[in-house]
């Protein structure tokens, strides 16, 4: 071969070797690290249940949470990484030196999303359909200092003075829950008495409005919700570019989590409802490996599954079996559960072992080993014939008293594995101590529907939680809360502890003091560990899983964990 | 070929009803560290050479990849009829796993024995009850006409179209929270009966139907015989379509008692049956990482092929009804 052959050779092996460099590069997403925001775009999530309304004044459940998220702003946020106030709605705001009276400032020149000016109005008609008794919002238990109301006045278009009746521990960050709604779409609904049904999931999307970054376009039950693009919408980034990035993000309905993460998996979508489960950690970080997912992990989940007996006082559950109210009997149970076996065969590793409600998620509101039940089975079968249970015919099952077998049945979610599988796993567990446990999967609803009747005698589930500060769980912790699993919706508390876990909640609410409140807050938490009225074993470990083409994102372990700053989202590159 | 599936189905057989003996630990007992532990391999030979059947030490190197390795510091030997095991291992190696382990590390090979007789008891049941009570109000309708034959036809029609989920939900809520594996044997395989007879008697309606119309079918009427009697000589026309129905019904009702459990009417998470194992192995994670788990889809495939083998030869060609058209006897 002559050199010039052989340098036109070289030539256009270098160019074919560019070109494919090249192509590649354009094709690839850039990296997060050197990524500039662009406009436009779409993101696709995916989202395991239906929405009912999209009035979070009216609804509760996690969808509806969403779309305010998505569609409406609130005065100022929480930053769920930092804990700060971050201004939204309000640009400023100064308070008396009680905490109790604060004057907030709006943000000007603003307007909803069909054009139609934000002002103070829009403020207190929020206020107003939250207290109004019609309405029954959600929200109206949490927005009350000793049981009354916040006052509201209006200083003028711009300016509103909130007063708190008393002193309130939780302060404006408690503004974070509120999405301001716009007067003029609803106010005719309020009077009229027909407020919970304006925005229903059937409604007309056209009539609704917001100051969220985004607007709700399209609804196909069962397929999908399509968000576009806010042009009324008043944030910009640092460099004066306005917000959202996105054009459209849509949020595709898909119950199945197996689903879900094949999706992801194949780039039909860019984030999925929430964390990974363990067993797929594995999978997820090959696929990181291969380019085509991100994992974040963002630590302790804070919402923690829980086991607790129908404890209700003249429930079938406790005339039949007595010893289900005792505290002897649920700390045996407790000696006898070894947790980090649950951790490591659950949640491969994956988790944290707890003893109680809190979780390290929650921050410095944990203390480590705080009514810790070390795994004992000498104890744990101490006590249980300390309660006269004692196997009489030798069947390897305790009887009691009346010669009755010590078995009870446990409800659980079935398709939630890590709760059929760490039911399943209690239920081996407590055999070794003579307890006989009927693990009793059954479809979500039924489990509510269950508790909601007081049908059963254990059960083995959770509820989501909204937020890291222990007001926010009040429904769990007061004993007229409706989530105090054990006895809820007490008229009075049934107990003297319990009467001073109300007491201090309350005190809690009312404080300002952060040392004061996690003094009030540990107390509480091992009134709680001192009689046992539930059991807690393992808080996962949330690994956040998105597709390589999402940009901006600061996970957090409070659901949403991506969707929470959805404006800042950017698309990276282009779909697989 | 027959022969061979047929051979098969009394292996099951066989399996299944020796599960206690043949199981190397019991099918419920979980083993901590060996979550999604793969199948162990037997070996017959190291570098000492060749020895007795032999297994090694299976030890955990990461937890959340699951990652086992063979420990190949020491021999596990085979124990051939010990404590009541037909095959187990010393103890202290930790358990004998021919199929791996599930997700709370219980012994697969043990539940897919176990599970066996559970599923396959309730599927055949289920399967042959819908068989007789389709085959005989099919063969009423089609043989009698008229509103007797509108009756039944309506009733299957109505039966199709009921919402099944609902009705075991409804059904569920009137027995205790708690049933027994033997209750939700017998109650699922009523069900099962239940649901799927309206399909098996609109095919033997049609069949038979038809077959009255014949003239051997006529021959026989001239010669005096009842209603019934008419029947037994038009029903043998469905045999092959019964039996290509039976085949069909099997893997249905396996699949829908994994369906059941979701409404709590199944055996219950620590029962082992094949529809709960089914269920283990549908998430993502066993087809990527755990493909042993899969493997009661395999044991339910050779089971719905033999039986299809045995079914299609006896009915001259799988999937087809008998020649109609022959010379009867």
């Amino acid at each position: 071969m002559t050199p010039s052959r052989m340098f036109r050779l070289a030539l256009v092996i270098a160019l074919v070797v560019a070109a494919v460099i090249f192509s590649r590069r354009c094709g690839a997403p850039q990296s997060e690290a050197d990524a500039v925001p662009q406009n436009g775009g779409t993101l696709v999530a995916t989202y395991r249940t239906e929405p009912t309304h999209f009035n979070r004044l009216v609804e509760a459940r996690p969808m509806a949470r969403l779309t305010a998220l998505l569609t409406q702003a609130t005065l100022l946020r929480v930053d769920p990484n930092t804990g700060a106030l971050v201004p939204r709605l309000a640009t400023e705001w100064t308070g008396t030196p009680d905490g109790l009276t604060w004057t907030v400032t709006l943000r000007r020149g603003i307007c909803f999303s069909d054009g139609t000016a934000f002002t103070a109005s829009d403020v207190l008609f929020t206020f107003q359909a939250i207290y109004d008794e019609r309405v029954k919002s959600p929200l109206a238990l949490d927005m009350r200092a000793k049981g009354q109301s916040f006052q509201l006045r209006a200083i003028d278009d711009h300016h509103i003075v909130l007063t708190f009746p008393s002193p309130f521990g939780q302060g404006l960050a408690i503004l974070d829950s509120v999405p301001i709604l716009p007067r003029h779409k609803l106010q005719a609904a309020l009077d009229a008495g027909t407020f919970r049904d304006a925005w229903s999931a059937s409604a007309n999307l056209s009539d609704m409005a917001g100051l969220g970054p985004f607007m709700l376009q399209a609804y196909a039950p069962a397929q999908h919700l399509r968000f576009v693009r806010n042009p009324h919408f008043w944030r910009t980034d640092a460099t004066g570019q306005k917000l959202p990035y996105l054009d459209e993000l849509e949020v595709q309905i898909v119950p199945e989590q197996n689903a879900e993460l094949l999706r992801l998996q194949s780039g039909t979508s860019d984030l999925t409802n929430g964390g990974a489960r363990a067993e797929d950690l594995a999978m997820l970080r090959d696929a990181e490996t291969a380019g085509r997912v991100t994992l974040v992990d963002v630590g302790p989940a804070i919402d923690v599954s829980t086991l607790w007996f129908n404890l209700t006082p003249g429930s079938k559950a406790v005339a039949d079996k007595p010893w289900l109210a005792q505290e002897a009997f649920r700390r045996a149970i407790s000696h006898a559960v070894n947790r980090q076996a649950i951790v490591d065969t659950v949640h491969l590793g994956a988790a944290a072992v707890v003893y109680g409600p809190v979780s390290p998620g929650h921050g410095d509101w944990f203390v480590p080993d705080l009514g810790a039940t070390p795994f004992d089975l000498a104890r744990a079968r101490t006590l249980l014939t300390s309660l006269g249970l004692q196997d009489r015919n030798g069947d390897g099952v305790l009887d009691d008293a009346s010669n009755r077998p010590v078995e009870f049945s446990l409800l659980t979610q079935s398709g939630h594995t890590e709760r059929e599988r760490t039911s399943t796993l209690v239920g081996e567990q407590l055999r070794q101590v003579g307890i006989k446990v009927n693990v009793v999967p059954m479809d979500q609803r039924v489990v509510q529907a269950r508790y909601a009747s007081g049908d059963y005698e254990g059960i083995y589930y959770g509820a989501q939680a909204n937020s890291k500060d222990p007001t926010g769980s009040r429904a769990f912790w007061l004993s007229n809360g409706p989530m105090h699993f054990w006895n809820p919706n007490q008229p009075t508390a049934g107990s003297e502890w319990e009467g001073r876990i109300d007491a201090l909640m309350l005190q809690l609410a009312e404080t300002m003091d952060h040392a004061e409140r996690k003094r009030q807050f540990t107390e509480a938490q091992q009134l709680l560990a001192d009689h046992v009225p539930a059991l807690w074993f393992a808080a996962p470990h949330v690994s956040v899983p998105m597709s390589m083409r999402v940009g901006g994102a600061t996970p957090t372990v409070i659901q949403p964990p991506v969707l929470w700053n959805a404006e800042e989202l950017f698309v990276l590159g282009p779909r697989r | 070929m027959r022969r061979a599936a047929a051979a098969v189905l009394c292996a099951i057989l066989l399996v299944a009803t020796a599960a206690p003996w043949i199981a190397s630990n019991p099918p419920d007992l979980p083993f901590g560290d060996r979550a999604f532990a793969p199948p162990m391999r037997v070996h017959l030979h190291d570098t000492d050479g060749w020895h007795a059947p032999f297994v090694y030490r299976q030890r955990l190197v990461n937890r959340i990849d699951r990652t086992y390795v063979e420990d190949h510091t020491a021999r596990v030997p085979l124990r051939w009829w010990t404590n009541g095991r037909l095959v187990s291992i010393d103890p202290g190696a930790g358990p004998l796993l021919w199929c791996g382990a599930d997700a709370l590390g219980r012994d697969l090979c043990a539940r897919l024995v176990y599970g066996a007789r559970l599923s396959l008891g309730v599927a055949v049941l289920g399967a042959c009850g819908a068989l007789l009570l389709g085959a005989l109000l099919g063969a009423v309708a089609g043989s009698s006409g008229g509103r007797l034959d509108t009756l039944i036809t309506t009733v299957a029609d109505f039966v199709l179209v009921l919402p099944i989920v609902y009705l075991v939900i409804v059904l569920r809520a009137t027995r205790p929270l708690v049933i027994s594996p033997a209750e939700a044997f017998w109650l699922m395989t009523i069900l099962f009966a239940f649901v799927a007879w309206p399909d098996v008697a609109r095919g033997v309606r049609s069949i038979v139907a038809t077959e009255r119309t014949r003239d051997y079918a006529a021959a026989v009427r001239a010669l005096g015989a009842g209603r019934w009697r008419v029947m037994t000589h038009l029903l043998p026309a469905a045999y092959g379509f019964l039996r290509i129905e039976f085949v069909l019904l099997i893997p249905a009702l396996l699949a829908a008692e994994s369906t059941l459990s979701f409404v709590g009417f199944g055996f219950g998470g620590a029962t082992p049956s094949w529809g709960g194992l089914l269920k283990d192995g549908e998430a993502l994670t066993a087809m990527y990482a755990a493909p042993w788990l899969l493997l009661p889809a395999a044991a339910l495939f050779v089971v719905v092929l033999a039986l299809q083998t045995v079914a299609g030869a006896r009915a001259g060609v799988a999937g087809s009804v008998v020649d109609t058209t022959a010379p009867r006897r």
